[in-house]
């Protein structure tokens, strides 16, 4: 009996797909912990998604753009508790409206997202809640359970990938990981912490409530919400939260900036 | 010239009319007399009600339905329909100036990031030290943001609200 629910728990861990990320083969044969991860590990993992994603979306060549969104970018993960990240924010060819992070404190948003905001709150909206990602580890949590999946899966399988392969290698799907959903809870809270890290930098704490009213109102059809929709709660769920989750929260805390004219418009 | 001048008024009045933004409440909330959260109550609203959003002011809106009329919070309000595609743009979408912005783009041939663009995506080193050249330091990010005035405020981070969001 014991032995068939063994079998039978193998063959559940067998029938998951084969990931090609494997984060303790990525950092030569260490296995991670949670909690346990280095902050080194942790940006080697994060350069090789970010270096992934950016294979399949480049960055848009606009040096002033990306220039402006590190200084946003910066400023708002100042208000973290892990400032000293190397934080590094990106704006990527793409017609998608989406926004990445990666574990260490890389930040891509794409051009289809930039081009619907309308200011700076916006935008620090925007990469407060990445930001909140990568603070909360969300991404790498989810890392460390699939490497957990994939050691039992592991077991079972030839011994081929036992050599000590390099992290390049290895993360040939790395950016694989956004096409897969975070815990909606994750989402929700990456959204209060986008709220909050924003208001704190002195912006309108709106801005990410009102980027998401604007992104809800994208038909289900819309080949560009299509992976954002699929990965995240939908924009007036997420909407709702934040509204139960501010209340009177924000009522005395004054009237935070939008810098509209500031705001950096795109070329094309 | 009569019937011109009523025909004008007649279009002047349909744009009057399509010119207040509607919206849709996003869970059950209080109508108050006042943007303010110790006003008065002078109604409630039912989540899914229909309304039309008059006025903007801080993080309050001041709105109609077919039952009453007051101020709600911003975030108990969503702009069109719910969860449905909605391009109608009103008075808030004109004053942001989101209404011209012509969303409705072919799709065909469009350079999107799908599963299959993820999965088959590979690593660029020269990608990534782009990204990497491109950060900045916290002194030039204080910087920048005295440039624009931003001042850093105290504010606790949000708990996670107890009830289902807009399920009441």
């Amino acid at each position: 009996m014991k032995r068939s629910i063994t079998l039978a728990a193998m063959l559940v861990v067998c029938a998951l797909p084969a990931q090609a990320f494997d984060l303790g083969k990525a950092l030569g044969g260490k296995s991670l912990n949670l909690g346990k991860t280095s902050k080194e590990d942790e940006i080697k993992i994060g350069r090789e998604i970010a270096g992934n994603l950016l294979g399949a979306a480049p960055l848009v060549n606009d040096a002033e753009l990306q220039k402006y969104v590190n200084h946003v970018g910066r400023w708002v993960a100042l208000q973290s508790e892990r400032p000293d990240l190397p934080w590094h924010f990106g704006v990527i060819e793409s017609e998608d409206i989406n926004a990445f992070a990666t574990p260490g404190g890389n930040v891509l948003i794409t051009k289809g997202l930039y081009r619907k905001l309308e200011n700076e709150a916006e935008l620090a909206g925007v990469l407060g809640h990445e930001i909140g990602h990568v603070v909360k580890k969300h991404q790498l949590k989810l890392l460390q359970k699939q490497q957990f999946l994939d050691a039992g899966a592991g077991l079972l399988g030839d011994k081929a990938g036992k050599n000590n392969d390099t992290v390049k290698k290895l993360v040939g799907s790395g950016a694989e990981i956004f096409a897969r959903s975070l815990d909606k809870d994750a989402e929700f809270e990456a959204d209060r912490i986008g709220v909050v890290l924003s208001a704190r930098a002195g912006y309108d704490a709106y801005g990410l409530p009102e980027v998401l009213q604007e992104i809800g109102h994208a038909g289900k059809d819309d080949n560009r919400v299509a992976l954002l929709f699929k990965t995240h709660p939908h924009p007036d769920d997420r909407l709702a939260k934040l509204g139960d989750a501010i209340g009177d929260r924000l009522d005395n805390i004054g009237e935070g900036k939008t810098l509209t004219e500031r705001f950096y418009k795109i070329k094309n | 010239m009569k019937k011109i001048l009523i025909t004008t008024l007649a279009l002047l009045a349909a744009t009057a009319a399509s010119a207040a933004e509607t919206g849709t409440a996003l869970k059950n909330d209080s109508l108050m007399a006042e943007p303010y959260s110790d006003a008065r109550p002078v109604g409630s609203l039912t989540r899914g009600d229909k309304l039309d959003i008059l006025e903007k002011k801080g993080a309050w809106l001041k709105i109609k339905t077919a039952k009453n009329s007051g101020w709600v919070r911003l975030l108990s309000v969503k702009r069109g329909t719910l969860g449905k595609s909605n391009d109608a743009a009103g008075v808030l979408g004109l004053a942001t100036g989101r209404s011209g912005t012509g969303q409705v783009v072919s799709t065909t041939g469009v350079r999107g990031l799908s599963e299959e663009d993820l999965k088959a995506a590979k690593f660029s080193e020269d990608e990534i030290r782009k990204l990497e050249g491109n950060g900045i330091s916290g002194a030039e990010a204080q910087q920048f943001a005295a440039a624009g005035s931003l001042k850093p405020r105290k504010l606790d981070y949000l708990p996670a609200p107890a009830t289902q969001g807009g399920v009441q």
